[in-house]
């Protein structure tokens, strides 16, 4: 497995972490190339659908990434979705998949930074929990 | 209509082709499903890059666009527009960023190129489900809201009325001109701050286009752009911007004295104030903060910070009118009262207490009362009976004439003044106080009738039968409670505390014998006990069943009644009196420990077997408390409780007969004479409004409540100081006469005492204001008011705070006198500063040498990475200034980084000052230290390392200006949560772009001025400000906006009507139709977050260009190119 290396779907917000990301592209920070960022208006719109679609896809691991609490650019979609994603940790194994695969972080406009280090530290955490052989098990 | 793609990739010069093999990515969509076309170019944004696209589009007949390029925040509107332009809704393009997210922060160039076409794959994937959609346009409000009246929002604001267009200009502070006002000269021109800027602030106040709202702020935003709604809170200044004049006459009388934070707390200025002589508005306002704890504690709620300032200002007069509003015994409280209103006092945090009550007293001892006017009074028809003439007769009494009742006064003693004539002893209270100020009551018109006494002379009911429309019972607690133990009533010489008090009051002393013991450990036995001294018994000892700390007694009549000479046996309890031929000759005693705590938190004191013992005497004096002697009442159909107490509403002393008032230690049993007054203040008032048909229970009470803890800071530089001492009669004189002990506070005691008043309620509500002012402009009772306004975009202009610079301790600023900040350093020189325009240090004397420190928390990791742009400029101003008022041998050290003089003329500016002699060190210094010079003096030592020469040097200096960083305000985050706008990584605003979109906020219709968007000098602030309020300009001449199509939707079709999406929706934007048993969405409120279309259970709800086809589409074209 040493050569495993993880697709991560991320679902970020437009106002906050998508704009960490643009922040942490423009100062070069490098990160593994293991994230690809589809960019929502607000994680409060993000269904939870969307999540087992892209681990029933063959996506090892799901980020979903807003603005901090209080922060929200719509008043308090990011606490919806912190609700919604604790539900769905709960039900996940029941679709055959470690909880661990979903991940909800809060990363502001500016923290470029964090972005960077949330990506690798996730993209590290995710080649620990191995790859996601949905794919190979269902009989789609 | 099946899809015909054309995909596009950019080069963006080197930095997408650099790392992501361009050719390779081109060639691998070019056979993807539905793509016609796949090209790549240098730079796609440019003309012919766009050009390209929009021939392709005709020439290939494309109905869908994807351009793998930088992020889609940057050039999403340039390729819909491209696309426009050729005929095509602009939202069937995706953009797919591979260079922020790719490109740059990828390290190996086939994983960067394997992640583009994932990428593109995926926008290619997604575009094919994209649907044609159409932005709405609004109109704009012309209006436009300005946050912030410093030089950046007074442009704005000035450039905006210019067009015609109306502006809210809203300012927290009481006056305009924010930090530029503050400022003396300005670099490199060294022009006045003020003559420049006041011609700027005078236009706001008179332009007809500028609702100027000073003192106000913005509570709330809502709508969008075009149709904000603003909710703005107006604080109140308490004086009438109409009516003032700002003649300042309300400050001349203004007592309270705090620390000026327009001179950066250099200065003092009234807690009436406004910042500056020339301020816009003109206005003063009064600063109020929550009401003083001393205030709040008294029983009666006696404006104590009130009359503290005034006795500081020499007003005694007026302090006594002012306690005397909730209290009509100022003298005798100034003695007896056990202060509550010191234990609250927060003085003790700084060394202990203000000694409160002694002011009082003082206040009262130099005021004549026959000099204060009788109020004016309007007689009103009913009569009142008040029975008792204590303080709670006198104190129900006079608020009850003062409102216009006939009073008359029944008293069963001889004389007035209940337990106060005949309980308190004489040398505490001399009965010519109690005389003098009983007498100011009675000259208001009030009946006394003495040696009456209810039960015996008249009952409730005689009263009513005179036409007493109300009774006022304040018969007091003067039924002395029995001992209970054996051969108390058997024998001759037994006497109770309160005969032998009253006896000697009334004036018929006689010795109790010789040897006395005093029971009880109240203020009663101490009374006792130090009464029975000056009638002449040899020893007199306490028996006391408790320790020291466990007595109820004064601690100061403790000390007093030890020093004359009294003894107390503490830890006895008597058994039984033991005596022969029918007088005593002893009390048999047993010693106590004490035990486990009782009710009343004291600890319960045990009886020890087989310990007692006898001690002899010829007299006992049983002082263990009293009742109230109700019979009479209950006699009279009154309900009385237990102990003798009537039974009266604690609201309002009504009495079980509703014309029947009660209050004092008659209800509460023995309790303190402010107690009684507080209490009898509240029945007066209940009273007033019972005989008015008014509802008798009062909607809130009238003591002070506690409004909240935000007191004014206590100063940190504030002066230990002991508590002043009262002069005092020697107690071997003392014990032998019944001359007042206490001698009260001099002149210049009591100036020094009330001078420590900390002023924790900001303005002391004396109202010597309201009296001075000619036009009536000053109104206490004003209260905050709520505005909406509605603006078609916002332009915050909330400037920058100046770092703390206590956070570089070794700097020692706050600890040596002479270390100043920039903006401290401006008052300094500004002409109406608080030295008048000199350099000068707190000795009064001119610097001879000053080292000015740059970068103090900017270009500093520790602190702030930032440079604040303009510290290097107004170090060289101030060197100038220096030179100029201090004379050109001072000596000017400028300690910096590197020199930053960027602006036009700023580098002349650098040459002359060289020129002018001012001396230039590279180097941070690393520590300041104060030490002794050679002549006698306090030097400030500044160790630095020259990074020029390469050694470290020591520099004297006499005084140090240090150039802290300029910073975000510190409530940023709440107001970008406020306005909807976004935080940078250094705390400023973010704007939309750092170099193309500097004063536009993510937010449409939210605008950026000065430096709430980062670090900026007056010209690059005021051009901020310029261009700020062209784009607000710009929309509203447009009147019209274009509004994102990206709503959600209800699909009527699928819709269940559960309604569960109305909760959800931040916005109200959800109603539910009921004919149609569906929920529906108002576009126009909707602002697409999506937070239905995340949860609708049945999936009708759905955002529009976000819709699950839509993101499954892509997802899958990620997924499938990697998998």
């Amino acid at each position: 497995m040493a050569d495993y290396e993880p697709t991560i779907i991320a679902f970020v917000c437009n106002w906050c972490t998508y704009t960490a990301a643009d922040l942490a592209g423009t100062s070069r920070l490098v990160q593994p190339a293991n994230v690809r960022m589809v960019r929502m208006m607000c994680t409060g719109m993000v269904d939870p659908k969307y999540i087992i679609k892209a681990l029933l896809e063959g996506a090892d691991a799901v980020l979903v990434s807003g603005c901090h609490p209080g922060d929200c650019h719509y008043i308090n979609g990011n606490l919806k979705a912190r609700r919604r994603m604790k539900l769905l940790k709960e039900i996940l194994p029941k679709f055959g998949f470690d909880e661990r695969r979903l991940k909800m972080t809060w990363i502001g406009a500016s923290e470029g930074i964090d972005f960077a280090e949330t990506i690798r530290k996730m993209t590290a955490e995710v080649k620990v929990l191995g790859q996601n052989d949905l794919r190979t098990r269902m009989v789609l | 209509m099946r899809p015909r793609i054309g995909f596009y990739i950019c080069h963006c010069g080197t930095n997408i082709a650099g790392k992501v093999v361009v050719a390779e990515v081109r060639d691998s969509m070019e056979h993807a499903k539905n793509v016609v076309v796949a090209r790549d170019y240098k730079f796609m944004c440019s003309d012919p890059g766009q050009e390209m696209i929009q021939k392709d589009i005709k020439e290939l007949g494309l109905n869908r666009v994807v351009v793998a390029a930088c992020s889609p925040r940057l050039h999403e509107k340039t390729f819909q527009n491209a696309c426009r332009r050729a005929g095509l809704n602009p939202y069937f393009f995706q953009q797919a960023c591979v260079r922020e997210h790719c490109s740059w922060v990828t390290k190996d160039p086939a994983e960067a190129t394997e992640k583009a076409k994932s990428l593109a794959m995926g926008a290619i994937s997604r575009v094919g489900f994209h649907e044609t959609l159409f932005s709405r346009e609004v109109s704009v409000n012309p209006d436009v809201l300005v946050v912030g009246a410093g030089i950046a929002g007074i442009q704005a604001s000035l450039d905006i009325a210019k067009s015609g267009c109306k502006v809210h200009l809203v300012e927290r502070d009481p006056s305009i001109g924010g930090h530029m006002v503050q400022f003396d000269k300005t670099f490199p021109t060294l022009d006045c701050a003020a003559c420049i800027s006041t011609p700027k602030t005078v236009a706001v106040a008179q332009s007809p286009n500028i609702n100027l709202l000073s003192y106000s702020e913005v509570t709330e935003v809502k709508g969008f752009v075009g149709n904000f709604k603003v909710k703005v809170r107006r604080k109140p200044r308490y004086v009438m911007e109409d009516k003032c004049t700002g003649c300042g006459i309300c400050a001349e009388h203004c007592p309270v004295t705090v620390p000026n934070r327009f001179d950066e707390n250099l200065g003092q200025r009234k807690a009436v104030y406004r910042f500056f002589p020339q301020a816009v508005p003109i206005t003063f306002a009064i600063e109020k903060k929550d009401t003083a704890p001393c205030r709040t504690t008294c029983p009666a709620g006696v404006n104590v910070q009130g009359y503290t300032q005034l006795i500081g200002q020499g007003k005694y007069k007026e302090a006594v009118q002012l306690i005397m509003e909730r209290l009509p015994l100022p003298g005798v409280l100034g003695r007896v009262c056990p202060h509550a209103c010191e234990s609250s006092c927060r003085r003790a945090e700084v060394e202990s207490p203000i000694s409160i009550r002694e002011l009082k007293r003082f206040a009262a001892d130099r005021v004549d009362l026959e000099d204060i006017p009788l109020p004016q009074i309007e007689d009103r028809p009913e009569r009142v009976a008040v029975i008792g003439s204590g303080p709670a007769g006198l104190t129900a009494a006079y608020y009850l004439r003062l409102k216009g009742y006939g009073v008359t006064i029944f008293e069963a003693l001889p004389a007035p003044g209940g337990m106060l004539r005949v309980g308190i002893p004489d040398y505490r209270l001399p009965p010519e106080v109690l005389d003098r100020e009983i007498n100011y009551i009675l000259r208001l018109g009030i009946g006394l009738e003495t040696g009456k006494l209810l039960g015996a002379d008249f009952t409730l009911e005689d009263l009513r039968q005179m036409g007493f429309k109300a009774i006022f019972v304040g018969i007091g607690a003067h039924k002395p409670l029995r001992m209970n133990i054996g051969g108390e009533q058997d024998f001759s010489g037994i006497l109770q505390a309160t005969d032998i008090l009253r006896e000697t009051s009334l004036g018929n002393p006689q010795s109790p014998g010789d040897r006395v013991l005093v029971l009880g450990g109240g203020n009663v036995a101490i009374d006792a006990a130090r009464t029975a001294l000056r009638l002449g018994s040899k020893e007199v000892t306490i028996v006391y069943r408790r320790t020291r700390e466990e007595m109820p007694a004064y601690q100061e009549e403790i000390e007093d009644a030890i020093l004359e000479g009294v003894k107390i046996s503490y830890l006895t309890a008597p058994v039984f009196v033991e005596g022969s031929e029918g007088k005593v000759t002893g009390l048999r005693c047993v010693k106590t420990v004490p035990g486990p705590a009782d009710e009343s938190g004291r600890r319960r004191p045990i009886p020890q077997e087989g310990s007692d013992f006898v001690i002899a005497c010829d007299a006992i004096i049983p002082a263990i408390g009293q009742e109230p002697d109700s019979e009479c009442c209950s006699a009279s159909g009154l309900e009385v409780g237990r102990r003798g107490r009537i039974v009266a509403s604690a609201r309002c002393g009504q009495t079980s007969a509703p014309d029947v008032f009660a209050a004092g230690d008659a209800v509460m049993g023995p309790a303190t004479v402010i107690e009684a007054v507080g209490a009898a203040r509240e029945a007066a008032e209940a009273i007033d409004r019972y005989l008015r048909g008014e509802q008798i229970e009062a909607a809130e009470s009238l003591s002070v409540s506690e409004n909240g803890t935000n007191w004014r800071d206590i100063p940190k530089n504030a002066q230990r100081m002991p508590r002043a001492s009262v002069n005092r009669i020697a107690p071997e004189a003392a014990k032998t006469s019944f001359a007042e002990v206490s001698l009260g506070l001099s002149e210049d005691a009591a100036m020094a005492e009330a001078a420590k008043c900390l002023n924790c309620g900001g303005c002391c509500e004396c109202m010597e204001c309201v009296r001075a002012c000619e036009r009536s402009a000053v109104d206490h009772s004003m209260v905050a008011e709520e505005l909406e306004l509605q603006v078609g975009s916002i332009i915050l202009a909330t400037g920058f705070d100046t770092m703390d610079a206590t956070r570089f301790r070794l700097y020692g600023y706050g600890r040596f006198d002479e270390v100043y900040t920039g903006l401290e350093f401006e008052r300094l020189n500004n002409a109406v500063g608080p030295t008048g325009g000199q350099i000068v240090m707190k000795n009064g004397q001119k610097p001879k040498s000053v080292a000015i420190i740059h970068c103090v928390g900017s270009r500093d990791v520790n602190h702030h990475v930032y440079c604040s742009r303009v510290c290097c400029m107004y170090a060289l101003k101030y060197g100038h200034l220096i030179k100029e008022k201090a004379g050109h041998e001072t000596e000017v050290h400028n300690f910096y980084i590197d020199m930053r003089c960027f602006g036009k003329g700023y580098e002349q500016f650098y040459w002359r000052l060289q020129e002018e002699g001012i001396n230039f060190v590279r180097g941070k210094p690393g520590q300041i230290t104060e030490e002794m010079s050679d002549s006698g003096g306090k030097q400030l030592i500044i160790r630095v390392e020259d990074t020029l020469s390469a050694c470290m040097v020591k520099v004297p200096v006499d005084m140090v200006v240090l150039c802290t960083a300029m910073e975000a305000r510190s409530d940023t985050a709440d107001v970008a949560r406020i306005f909807g706008v976004n935080q940078g990584a250094d705390g400023f605003f973010l704007e939309e772009h750092p170099k193309l979109g500097p004063v536009s906020t993510a937010t449409d219709g939210i605008f950026l001025a000065g430096v709430c968007q980062g670090p900026k000098d007056i010209p690059d602030t005021v051009s901020h400000a310029s261009g700020a309020a062209a784009q607000a300009l710009a929309l509203s001449m447009r009147g019209k906006v274009e509004v994102s199509p990206v709503t959600s939707w209800i699909d009527p079709d699928i819709c269940i009507g559960c309604q569960t999406c109305i909760k959800l929706c931040a916005y109200s934007a959800i109603e539910f139709n009921g004919r149609k048993g569906i929920s529906e969405v108002n576009e126009a409120v909707c602002k697409g977050c999506g937070s239905c279309s995340g949860f609708c259970p049945s999936g009708a709800a759905r955002v529009k260009h976000f819709s699950p086809k839509q993101v499954f589409a892509e997802i899958e074209g990620i997924l499938d190119e990697v998998i």
